[in-house]
């Protein structure tokens, strides 16, 4: 795929997916690199010099950033050319791809279905073979599970193993930059190409660049895959779990060890609740420099306060709104022991228990959804049952742990897109790549 | 959760809530309410709060040295209003 075709399919599919907030024409190659003239879509929360980034908000709609997030001019100088600035669910908040400013993103496989969030448009243009790499942003599972439900590779590297210097923040202890690629072994070399530490992100890890993608192979002998038992027993859709079992299978042939591992369940439920108060009241602080003053679209008042309020008050959206005053009734004096720091003290009882899963295996797997991506007004599940609580948002225990963790496409679950989900221990991204292309190989050679 | 906090919480985020907008957000704080109370069935006696992914060095001390700078025409650029090379706002002593 090289610039012009991405552009042409870019736009060949915007009228039917809304994948993409601005597709650049004018972008020019840089430097030689391992990217050299390849296509690629930034999520449109990644500040771009020059190019409009409207974090998919209206009060973003004409921001215009005068600096590049560091992760661009590594792509940059890899010879990468930035042809999409892609839509999002409104500051990277909400799991559908149905939030943004610029209206709903659509399952290139089923236009009446979601692309999941908030990464959309950036799983849909690698989907739909405009681009092989997408950048997206991952605080819950907002890269691993839109690429479960279109088809794609999602990965999420360690916390801090790519810089969040010019991303629009979401949560800040959760936030991970992640990305979609057509196939693992593409993903192992974004990884090499977007990671180092940087000295404009206080929280990137202090190491150099990794090195992963030369020595990538497939050899899973005597490798243990852990089964992440709750996550099935709450997954009642037979294909998704015939599929599973196939792979696991598979992977048997090739020499490698499945275990079930078991997590305590009442901890496994709190997760969503746990992320929504956290998420939420840090969000809540961080969307705090959105006024109107400096950037944004402004709204006109009297006075300072009053250009503050009606330029939120234009420019969030209802769920953004929502969000917020749900996060700022968590923060409140009173609230902040029973919610606040009991969200984070129930994380870490958390993390200690997903530790030591994953300290029994060399990486853990479990079917990134039930199913497949639901229909776009929505999903009618009880909220309390084990099938939403677990095996619908179980990922986000990675972006508790920080661990790294990848979504793989396998076969289709009523002839749409569906991926197996995998986590490794902290700054093991090697065996992540490893066990993944396992799969990849597998899935490629029909099992 | 009742109106009167929702608007008394939305006036601190700087954002005003359509009637239609608070009565959804009462309604669904019921439910919430359901998912909060899982959080009570975690004992965390003695457990501090896990403020980051994991025990990192991460936080090192810096030389305060200028390694990025803007500058004052890219700075103002994106703002509404700019007078005499800083951002104009509305008189805010009368």
């Amino acid at each position: 795929m090289n610039v012009n075709e991405a552009i042409n399919r870019l736009k060949e599919i915007q009228s039917t997916t809304n994948a993409c907030v601005t597709i650049i024409e004018h972008d020019v190659k840089t430097h030689e690199g391992v990217l050299s003239d390849v296509p690629i879509a930034l999520k449109d929360n990644v500040i771009t010099k020059g190019i409009l980034t409207t974090g998919g908000s209206k009060l973003l709609s004409n921001y215009i950033p005068p600096y590049n997030a560091t992760i661009v001019d590594k792509i940059k100088q890899a010879g990468g050319i930035i042809v999409a600035k892609t839509t999002l669910d409104e500051l990277g908040m909400g799991g559908t791809g149905t939030a943004s400013f610029n209206g709903p993103v659509k399952n290139p496989f089923d236009l009446t279905r979601q692309a999941g969030g908030s990464s959309s448009g950036s799983a849909v243009v690698v989907a739909a073979k405009a681009v092989d790499i997408a950048i997206g942003s991952d605080t819950g599972d907002s890269v691993r599970k839109p690429a479960s439900y279109v088809g794609v590779v999602g990965t999420k590297p360690t916390y801090g193993r790519i810089s969040r210097y010019g991303i629009i923040p979401y949560a800040s202890s959760l936030d991970h930059v992640g990305y979609f690629t057509s196939d693992v072994r593409l993903a192992a070399l974004m990884c090499d190409v977007l990671s180092g530490q940087d000295k404009m992100d206080h929280t990137s890890l202090p190491y150099p660049s990794t090195t992963l993608a030369p020595q990538l192979h497939d050899d899973v002998k005597g490798k243990v895959y852990g089964i992440f038992k709750e996550v099935l027993e709450a997954i009642d859709h037979p294909q998704t779990l015939k599929n599973f079992d196939a792979v696991c299978k598979a992977l048997e042939s090739k020499g490698a060890i499945i275990k079930t591992i078991s997590m305590n369940e009442t901890i496994l439920r709190t997760c969503l609740p746990t992320y929504y108060i956290i998420a939420n009241c840090e969000a809540t602080a961080n969307h705090s420099n959105l006024t109107g003053v400096n950037f944004g679209l402004t709204q006109e008042g009297e006075d300072v306060e009053t250009i503050m309020t009606n330029t939120r008050t234009h420019g969030f959206g209802p769920l953004i709104r929502k969000r917020f005053v749900i996060g700022s009734y968590g923060l409140k004096d009173e609230n902040q022991d029973k919610l606040f720091r009991k969200a984070q003290k129930v994380r870490r009882v958390i993390v200690n228990e997903f530790n030591r899963m994953l300290s029994e295996c060399d990486g853990l797997i479990a079917p990134a959804t039930t199913s497949t991506a639901p229909l776009l007004e929505g999903a009618n599940m009880n909220v309390l049952s084990n099938a939403h609580l677990i095996a619908e948002n179980y990922m986000v225990l990675a972006n508790f742990s920080g661990a790294p963790s990848i979504t793989v496409p396998i076969m289709p679950v009523d002839g749409l897109p569906h991926g197996i989900n995998l986590t490794c221990k902290i700054e093991d991204e090697a065996t992540m790549f490893q066990l993944a292309l396992a799969i990849e190989t597998c899935v490629k050679e029909g099992l | 959760m009742n109106k009167d906090i929702i608007l008394s919480l939305a006036e601190e985020l700087n954002f005003t809530l359509s009637e239609g907008e608070v009565e959804n957000i009462v309604n669904e704080f019921h439910s919430l309410q359901d998912l909060l109370s899982l959080l009570e069935t975690i004992d965390t006696e003695g457990v501090s709060e896990m403020v980051y992914p994991f025990e990192s060095p991460l936080l090192t001390l810096r030389d305060d040295e200028v390694t990025h700078e803007l500058s004052q025409s890219q700075a103002l650029s994106n703002a509404h209003k700019v007078k005499e090379g800083y951002v104009s706002v509305p008189k805010v002593v009368k």
